[in-house]
């Protein structure tokens, strides 16, 4: 969807990972804080969407207040006014949006209203009043893809995608990376579909994948389609977005987003009048909440999953996934020894390590 | 690489169906005149139903495929009463009922909790020890039963439109209506009857995406395949039997691009994802180009008909 291509185009302008001075705009709000979500597809549509709502519904519990939604706003300026200035009007001062194409809209908002307070994931405007945030998939597809090395007997994983650009080629080498870390021959074969939610394509991809010979299929598409196929050929899977495992018991990890994780102590903070801004918005970690591991099924042996929760205790502790010494396929050094992959590369990424299959 | 070629082509059918019954029915329709440009809406409204007919009965696949063609049939009512009743415009009716189908289809399955679940569809019926057959078997033989079926049902609707006394009458009523209604044809039964069977089997093409093909409904689903059957129809320049060589055609590259991706083939992936829609231009460019060519597009096609009105 188009929310996540401009995420990327975004990031590219934050060139080098430079982050904002932790420091506090002065914005307060005016009484408590009284939050609004509005959502631009169906709220219960199995992957994104589903998952904010669900951080809705859970910081209602946590936060102790009643956190309204609208769903089916679309993603443009014409329908987002309405909805907002509607929340508006009965009171509310922080709008929590969710898509790219929020956020033109979203800043003209946000500098309209400046007592206001816009959160919006995978958008790619900043202000005194308005952050956009999103999360380091890479570190949650990495252990997903651990789990994908362990259980697979060929070594071969495949792994549908939609969108060739930064943040779905981040996912693709992470997950080699991970599975590499459990078994060095392991290779991925990745297909890009073109769409997010074509689920008459990813099904074509994965049965293509298991024509190939790959037994276990991980996903960054919107539909659960690949985990599907994988339960009906009898091999298994990984997921992303929500725990998959819902849908198909071949499923043994799944790259999760955990937004309350962060919209809780955001929210605190902002009640509290300790708002910091981002110029370039929130990249989120598994620490700071962005994504998390459901992990895992019965497949992934014990020793395994100890080694796979080890692995994320060195991410929460500080490892970097795409750490240096380290090459891409065709032998070009990306990251030099004792380095790490800059934020800004992290967003361009257009290359793949080795071991992964894929067109250029 | 035998492999390679036999699951391709094995694939092919699969692929093709929902294009080639889709783009069969609107040749039924246009043939009576009414240019029916809702494919996409009337192909969501099967592909939605036709999924929640084997959640709600838990299985009976082809049933659900009756009921994702009645479904279609039942919304082209309101196309039939806009476009032949009330003689609107038939550009905006058909557009009209693609974004009333996209909102209608999100609402019910919201509503019933049938998107992203996945269900058992209708599976391949191998035919017997034919199947056994190297190479000719997976491809000829193990297909599912729509795939069968979808042969007679050219042969049939080409035999109707073209040796029958009803073929003649509906290409009557979409060439020269008012010819016709002198001959005694009832111009709104014919085209009544048109816009129904065809939007039926739109709905069929929309169910097999959902109950044969992907065994899981997710909003917008038919993602543009029914603006590509609308496009077969005028490059089959309104023969079934071409739109079935298109929808073979379409066949082919759909079920070749995620072979060339998985085999690792170093063919650039943006000219992968563009191919699709570069064969469309293409057959388009092909087709205008050999306009000199027999076309049978109905000359009263999109003209509402109004009798003792003169033109």
């Amino acid at each position: 969807m188009k929310r996540l291509l401009a995420t990327a185009m975004t990031a590219a302008l934050a060139v080098g990972g430079v982050t904002g001075a932790a420091t506090a705009s002065g914005f307060k709000l005016d009484g408590d804080p009284k939050p609004a979500m509005i959502i631009f597809s169906q709220k219960n549509d199995g992957g994104w969407s589903q998952a904010l709502d669900e951080a809705r519904q859970k910081l209602e519990t946590s936060l102790d207040m009643r956190i309204p939604v609208v769903e089916n706003i679309p993603e443009n300026a014409t329908s987002i006014r309405p909805a907002v200035e509607l929340f508006i009007d009965r009171g509310h001062n922080i709008i929590l949006g969710s898509a790219f194409g929020y956020s033109d809209t979203f800043k003209e908002l946000a500098e309209k209203y400046p007592n206001v307070l816009f959160l919006n994931p995978a958008g790619i405007t900043n202000g005194d009043n308005l952050k956009s945030y999103y999360g380091r998939t890479y570190e949650s597809q990495y252990l997903c893809g651990m789990a994908a090395g362990a259980i697979s007997k060929t070594g071969k994983l495949g792994f549908v995608a939609a969108n060739p650009f930064g943040l779905v080629n981040w996912t693709v080498n992470a997950y080699a990376l991970g599975a590499q870390a459990v078994n060095p021959d392991a290779t991925v074969t990745a297909i890009y579909t073109g769409a997010w939610n074509d689920p008459v394509k990813e099904r074509a991809a994965a049965e293509a994948l298991v024509e190939q010979g790959v037994d276990v299929i991980g996903q960054h598409v919107d539909t659960p389609t690949p985990q599907i196929v994988a339960k009906e050929k009898g091999i298994h899977g990984t997921g992303h977005h929500r725990d998959l495992s819902e849908f198909s018991d071949a499923t043994q990890c799944s790259s999760v987003w955990v937004w309350d994780r962060f919209l809780g102590p955001e929210i605190e903070k902002i009640a509290a009048g300790e708002f910091e801004p981002a110029p370039y918005g929130a990249f989120l970690s598994i620490a700071e909440g962005g994504t998390d591991i459901a992990c895992c099924g019965d497949a992934v042996s014990e020793a395994d999953k100890a080694k796979i929760m080890e692995a994320r205790q060195a991410i929460l502790d500080g490892k970097h996934v795409f750490a240096g010494p380290l090459n891409d396929r065709d032998g070009t050094e990306r990251v030099a020894a004792g380095a790490v992959l800059g934020d800004g590369d992290l967003w361009n990424m257009d290359w793949f390590v080795d071991g992964v299959i894929t067109q250029q | 690489m035998t492999d390679f070629l036999i699951n391709w082509i094995a694939n092919i059918p699969g692929f093709a169906v929902p294009f080639a019954l889709a783009a069969l029915g609107l040749i039924i329709t246009e043939k009576s005149g009414v240019l029916n440009l809702g494919a996409e809406g009337f192909m969501l409204m099967g592909a939605m139903a036709g999924a929640g007919a084997v959640i709600v009965m838990g299985g009976y696949p082809l049933l659900a495929l009756v009921i994702a063609a009645a479904a279609a049939a039942t919304l082209a009512l309101v196309f039939a009463t806009l476009t032949i009743g009330l003689r609107v415009n038939q550009v905006i009716s058909g557009l009209l009922m693609v974004f009333l189908a996209q909102g209608l289809t999100s609402l019910i399955a919201t509503q019933q909790g049938w998107t992203n679940k996945a269900f058992t569809g209708l599976g391949k019926l191998p035919l017997g020890p034919l199947k056994d057959i190297p190479v000719v078997g997976p491809i000829l033989f193990n297909q599912d039963l729509i795939v069968y079926l979808t042969v007679p049902i050219f042969f049939i609707a080409a035999y109707v439109l073209t040796r029958t006394h009803v073929g003649l009458r509906l290409r009557a009523v979409g060439e020269n209506p008012e010819a016709a209604d002198a001959a005694g044809v009832n111009i709104t039964l014919y085209r009544l009857a048109a816009v129904i069977i065809g939007a039926a089997l739109v709905g069929l093409a929309g169910g097999y995406l959902t109950v044969v093909v992907a065994k899981i409904w997710v909003d917008g689903m038919a993602g543009g395949r029914g603006w590509i059957a609308i496009a077969l129809v005028i490059f089959a320049r309104w023969h079934p039997w071409r739109a079935l060589a298109g929808a073979l055609l379409f066949g082919c590259v759909e079920a070749l691009i995620p072979r060339v991706a998985a085999a690792g083939i170093g063919v650039p992936q943006y000219f992968m994802l563009m191919l699709p829609y570069a064969v469309t231009l293409g057959v388009m460019v092909w087709t205008s180009l050999a306009r000199s060519g027999a076309s049978s597009e109905p000359s009263a096609l999109g003209q509402p008909y109004v009798r003792e009105e003169r033109h």
